[in-house]
């Protein structure tokens, strides 16, 4: 096995923390059931590690191979990487989408190759007719850099593509191109839409996120959960301001529904708007530019926090549309500007 | 000894009985007032509870007159009164019912304080697969406030043609679609779960189930060629392909007898569901090994 492919195996099979070892070599389903269990798995990692590697040689794994193997990981840790979300478009009135899989993989392939020499591709089939692609980036005169890998994840015949944020940016266009091109699609253009949880962000721009539904069949959704007006609570508390307090949950409710809210860590605000002020004068007032200023809301739930800012006294019901329309218009990134 | 520890215990325990029996004897004497207070709020409690188990063997032997009664058919006015309380009641489970069971219409609705959720219910060769929601929000112009409609199916398309102008052909046009979605997911998903043996290879497929590829052998075990099945639905409406390819794997050139088989296979395919021609693989297999044992 070439050096650098058996150190991309050793550094790759070291990511993997111990308690995940079993779970994630089964699932790269490359060393069977048999070879696994003449390794030891008990042993010091550094140990374990070497004796994999001796195993992958062996068996004579490939650079491909390896690549899978750090795709696995990247699926079992798809929180430490930050998603971006591309939306791909094609003009009305194309034939009936045919998706060929095989088809779409030759094709991003070639793209990307005919483009740059040197680049290594992977794909791994996944659950819901998606596939992980996994993009190592070279150049002319350089050898793939198997370290700072990109990750492209793509549900079949849906316009939306997930991307890893890469710090190589050059390469985004063309990556863009091959997606395109081979989801026979014409436009791509990326979404102001940026998340850690990629699940979430699937759930947001596949409009997965309030699916329960009134049915005749279903016992109603509608049931009353009280934020915090407990009818058990000690007779000696009372509430003076029951009216408002239960106003508030009801405008809370019909915004924010009765599903778990998706799971994104931040929305910004780019504003670039004149200053508004009440009081005549003042220097802000007077200016003719408008003011730039970013503003960041950071939560480890951003959208259940908003949720929960009303009920709990620190904002007024309803809340600003520019905070509730997240989901809905996907997007956790806006740039205000006056009309 | 374990004996003498027994024999000292139960002496113990004696002593015990002894003790408490006197403690009590010298409370009762001691206290005689609290006694006859108790003693009587003791006997009130009784005549209370007796009072009210003969009012309630009163009512049930009322009950039983009653039941004997309506079953002997006498008038109804004398004992048995069904309240129109309860007439109401039988009738509104009965709606609810019916209201239920519109789902296996496939096209069901239940109206919401905005407008209407529809309800789309799909089936294939009657069995109730998948159901998709829409709620719709009755205001000028009609929308679709959300839904659970996946998103390869075309529904901004339709919505934009159909929902304003003939909201009915939306609904039928979008029943088409999710029906013979589901119908052809059926299919494939019974291919791959039923008739695992006949494939040499994964299936191949995409999420609108409309393009389907596979290597297949008529016969599991036998030592029949491997063909080569491409499947394409250009027509999203409906649950049969619109294009059949089958080849027999790397073989370009064939023999009549051959040819007629490839044509006969890729014919089958074309005409009939997909797990139905695997069954009558199956079906034919089951025959052949019969004659052999025969």
């Amino acid at each position: 096995m070439d050096e650098t492919v058996a150190e991309f195996f050793k550094r790759t099979i070291l990511k993997i923390p111990m308690a995940e070892m079993m779970t994630i070599l089964k699932a790269w389903d490359f060393l069977s059931e048999n070879q696994l269990q003449t390794v030891n798995f008990r042993q010091r990692k550094e140990s374990l590690v070497q004796d994999l590697v001796l195993l992958c040689e062996k068996k004579r794994a490939s650079l491909n191979d390896a690549a899978i193997l750090d795709i696995v990981y990247t699926q079992f840790h798809r929180h430490q990487k930050v998603w971006d979300v591309f939306r791909m478009s094609r003009e009305p009135g194309e034939d009936i989408d045919l998706f060929d899989m095989e088809q779409f993989k030759r094709s991003f392939k070639k793209i990307l190759q005919r483009a740059l020499k040197n680049v290594t591709i992977s794909f791994r089939d996944a659950e819901e007719n998606a596939v992980w692609i996994r993009i190592a980036w070279g150049s002319q005169y350089r050898k793939p850099n198997q370290y700072r890998p990109v990750y492209v994840v793509y549900y079949s015949q849906t316009p939306y593509a997930f991307t890893s944020s890469s710090q190589l940016r050059s390469n985004i266009p063309l990556l863009g191109q091959a997606l395109t091109i081979a989801s026979k699609h014409h436009q791509i253009m990326k979404m102001d839409l940026r998340s850690r949880y990629l699940d979430s962000l699937k759930a947001i721009v596949f409009k997965q996120y309030n699916q329960t539904f009134e049915t005749h069949n279903s016992t109603t959704p509608l049931h009353e959960r009280s934020l915090g007006l407990d009818i058990n609570m000690d007779s000696r508390i009372i509430h003076e301001n029951r009216i408002e307090k239960e106003r508030v949950q009801r405008v809370t409710q019909e915004t924010f529904g009765y599903y778990p809210q998706p799971r994104l860590e931040f929305a910004q605000y780019k504003l670039e708007t004149k200053f508004k002020s009440d009081l005549n004068g003042g220097i802000l007032a007077e200016r003719e530019e408008p003011l730039r200023c970013l503003i960041k809301f950071s939560s480890p739930h951003l959208l259940e926090a908003l949720k929960a800012l009303a009920p709990a006294g620190i904002a007024d019901a309803p809340l600003s549309p520019l905070l509730t329309c997240i989901p809905n218009k996907g997007m956790n990134y806006f740039k205000i500007r006056d009309k | 000894t374990a004996g003498t520890l027994v024999r000292g215990l139960s002496v113990l325990a004696h002593l015990e009985r002894l003790e408490t029996r006197m403690h009590r004897s010298r409370k009762k004497l001691e206290e005689p007032q609290t006694v006859q207070a108790e003693e009587s709020a003791l006997v009130t409690e009784i005549q209370k509870l007796r009072r009210l188990r003969d009012k309630l063997r009163a009512e049930v032997k009322r009950r039983q007159a009653g039941v004997k009664a309506s079953t002997a058919n006498v008038e109804p006015d004398q004992t048995w009164e069904i309240t129109e309380q309860e007439v109401l009641e039988r009738k509104w489970e009965n709606l609810k019912a019916v209201l239920q069971a519109y789902r296996f219409t496939g096209l069901s609705g239940k109206l919401t304080s905005r407008g209407v959720c529809v309800c789309i219910s799909t089936a294939f060769e009657g069995n109730l697969l998948d159901s998709y929601f829409m709620d719709l929000i009755v205001q000028k112009p009609l929308r679709i406030h959300r839904h659970s409609v996946p998103v390869f199916i075309p529904l901004e398309e339709l919505s934009a043609k159909y929902l304003e102008t003939n909201i009915q052909h939306f609904l039928f046009t979008l029943c088409e679609y999710l029906n013979a979605y589901s119908g052809r997911k059926y299919q494939a998903d019974r291919l791959q779960s039923d008739f695992a043996a006949f494939l040499a290879g994964p299936l191949q497929r995409n999420s609108l189930c409309n393009l389907l590829s596979f290597t297949y052998k008529v016969e599991p075990r036998g030592q029949s060629f491997p063909l080569c099945a491409r499947l394409l639905y250009k027509d999203l409406t409906r649950t049969l392909p619109t294009d059949v390819t089958v080849t027999y794997q790397g073989m370009d050139a064939l023999s009549t007898s051959w040819e007629e088989q490839r044509a006969s296979q890729e014919n089958l395919f074309r005409t009939k569901p997909l797990h139905h021609v695997f069954t009558s693989f199956a079906r034919k297999g089951e025959m052949l090994d019969m004659s052999l044992v025969s």
